[in-house]
């Protein structure tokens, strides 16, 4: 178990890259730390790894406060951005780096890194050097380095970043494989919201040095808990319109929606659901926002359809975009007048950028 | 070649009339490129031809000529008691500076790179701007001074740590940016694991930034190897005196060059230069590339 407390980490010239932050990560837990760049996701990480000295806070790995450890005593392994595998050392050499710093037998550590590799199905490389392997192959020889000297934590940076796309669908399924198959308790960071979401067991979305959701991939999906969260995570971004209590129900961006509970006239809210929770309508209806279809995007097996909403209506409230997948076939035309129902059970209410109804 | 050709014809094709003139035009500026480059070559060949061609000469000049061919004047040179001592004390103090000025460079350069100290940039300024004045001209008098009250005059010792204090800012400069441009995450990766930081230097920054280490080794043993004022100040002993200084002594007793001998010794004292650069350049000229995803 990996827990943190008051954790702080501020650089010289006062940037607080994490900021009095409390997370546990519990045994053989594959947990994502995410978040826009900047957000202070891989100092954190950083920290746990013993890189960086935190300002004030602890760190605990096990039963034991690692703050002060070097990184060499706290039992964990780290896979860089950049793999960093050392140019000079051949697949094995590399592979078996730290248990020659546990003063392993060469014999038997070079016993040992062929093991791992074989498991990575690397046996064909070992008397390579990294500048002649192809990407993929170099993310797998530094995940066998990490692997090699049985870690009781794996700190990921940005594992899948320098992969090209399908690689990285390929290495994603793999990744989590590997550590279902390890059950090493794992904190890997990444900017891709739908990498977190595909492999992590939990999720911790970061901005500005602070957490500002932790849960379930599903959870975080379903039920973001502030406007943030709700823009950061899906890959089509969430609408979120701005919209009044009036007369007991909502009226957003010309529509009349059902009351959540909770709410009092009057209040300003911002409503929020997922382009997925939304259907097409060809004919009015009083619960829809009714627009013009400006933009259809191809997505393969649907298309996302983006709305002009509210302009000149009674609201007044502007004009919006409202965007709705569509099944594919049941597109509509660019230009043609349109009218997006939300299915009610997947709204979410936002009120001064926390979520207060769902 | 075949590449000029070839664009030569198919320019000839596309454009018949002016063929004729821009074949000429072309073969006018290949002579006079040729003819200039054969000039500039001889005139640095010329002296090198001398230095082959004289030692085996009865007579030798100052000119290069077709020599009256003899071996006696390796059998002159032979007869100088301090003539192969004097190779031997070159190599002594090249090395020795070399390892000096690598280990300490190296080390100096790495805390360099890796430490942000305030004013990093002047200190390496300011030092190199000191570097030509060390073994100058100009700070002699109170170099000898110095030597003479550690007791360093007429040893190898003060010719090493005077000559190694002339190549270190220097050393440590370039070597810095070697270490700038290796990224730190080899280190920290090694650091995960648990290197010390002696370990990190031994197993991960020596290996990588070691073409920029074989460089400055070649460079301050050819400095060495070339530097006559130092030991010719520093030492007494004709015996310590390396082949630079005794060069200096292989005249006649009226002041006039013995030819025969100089250019004897000249080929035998450039001699273990060539043959390290051949070395180095077989062993050491390539770099290590991947390893890191750009």
């Amino acid at each position: 178990m990996i827990s943190l407390h008051g954790l702080t980490k501020e650089f010289p010239g006062g940037v607080r890259a994490v900021d009095a932050l409390d997370l546990e990560i519990a045994d053989g837990e594959f947990f994502a730390l995410l978040g826009p760049s900047g957000c202070g996701k891989t100092t954190l990480l950083r920290t746990i790894a013993g890189l960086e000295t935190p300002t004030s806070g602890s760190v605990t790995i096990g039963s034991a406060d690692v703050t002060a450890l070097p990184p060499g005593r706290r039992d964990v392994a780290m896979v860089f951005q950049d793999y960093a595998l050392f140019p000079h050392m051949d697949v094995t050499a590399n592979i078996a780096y730290p248990l020659r710093i546990k003063k392993v037998p060469r014999a038997e550590r070079e016993d040992k890194a062929a093991a791992t590799a074989a498991r990575l199905s690397l046996s064909e490389l070992l008397a390579r050097r990294p500048g002649q392997l192809s990407g993929g192959q170099q993310q797998r020889v530094a995940l066998a380095r990490a692997i090699a000297c049985h870690p009781t934590v794996f700190l990921f940076d940005e594992p899948l970043s320098n992969l090209d796309a399908r690689m990285r669908l390929e290495a994603r399924t793999f990744l989590k494989r590997l550590q279902r198959e390890l059950a090493v308790t794992t904190v890997f960071v990444t900017h891709d919201q739908s990498e977190a979401l595909a492999m992590a067991d939990r999720i911790a979305v970061m901005s500005a040095g602070r957490i500002m959701q932790v849960g379930t991939p599903s959870e975080v999906f379903q039920r973001p808990s502030s406007t943030f969260v709700a823009s950061f995570i899906g890959s089509t971004p969430m609408n979120l319109l701005p919209g009044v209590v009036q007369d007991g129900a909502l009226r957003v961006a010309g529509a009349v929606l059902p009351l959540p509970e909770g709410l009092a006239e009057g209040e300003e809210i911002v409503y929020g659901l997922r382009p997925e929770y939304m259907d097409l309508s060809c004919s009015a209806r009083e619960d829809a926002f009714a627009g013009r279809v400006s933009v259809v995007e191809n997505l393969g097996t649907s298309f996302l359809v983006t709305l002009e909403v509210g302009s000149g209506t009674r609201t007044g409230t502007g004009e919006h975009l409202v965007q709705a997948v569509v099944p594919e076939d049941a597109e509509p035309a660019p230009g043609a007048a349109a009218w997006a129902v939300p299915r009610h059970p997947r709204a979410l209410v936002y009120r001064d950028g926390g979520l207060v109804a769902a | 070649m075949t590449v000029e050709e070839g664009r030569k014809t198919t320019s000839g094709v596309a454009r018949p009339a002016g063929a004729g003139a821009a074949r000429a035009r072309h073969a006018v500026a290949s002579i006079g490129r040729a003819t200039f480059l054969a000039a500039v070559a001889g005139f640095f060949a010329l002296p090198l031809l001398w230095l082959a061609t004289a030692p085996f000469d009865a007579h030798p000049t100052i000119t290069a000529s077709v020599p009256e061919f003899t071996l006696g004047n390796f059998r002159a040179l032979l007869d100088n008691p301090y003539v192969l001592s004097s190779l031997g004390n070159s190599v002594l103090q090249a090395a020795g500076s070399a390892v000096l000025v690598v280990v300490l460079a190296a080390l100096a350069a790495y805390a360099l790179s890796r430490v942000r100290i305030p004013g990093r940039d002047a200190l390496l300024y300011v030092l190199l701007l000191l570097s030509s004045v060390v073994t100058g001209t100009a700070a002699m008098v109170p170099i000898f001074e110095l030597a003479t009250r550690l007791n360093l005059v007429d040893t190898h010792l003060g010719v090493v740590l005077t000559l190694s204090g002339g190549l270190l800012p220097a050393a440590i400069f370039i070597l810095k940016d070697f270490m700038d441009a290796t990224p730190t995450s080899y280190e920290e990766s090694a650091r995960v694991f648990g290197a010390s930081p002696l370990q990190i230097l031994w197993h991960i920054v020596v290996p990588v930034v070691r073409p920029g280490l074989a460089t400055i080794a070649v460079w301050a043993v050819a400095s060495v190897w070339g530097s006559f004022l130092t030991p010719f100040i520093l030492l007494r002993d004709p015996e310590k005196s390396p082949g630079a200084v005794i060069l200096y002594t292989l005249y006649t007793e009226g002041g006039s060059p013995r030819l025969d001998l100089i250019s004897t010794f000249s080929l035998l004292y450039s001699l273990p230069v060539v043959l390290m650069y051949v070395f180095v350049s077989r062993k050491y000229g390539f770099r290590f590339h991947g390893g890191i995803k750009r």
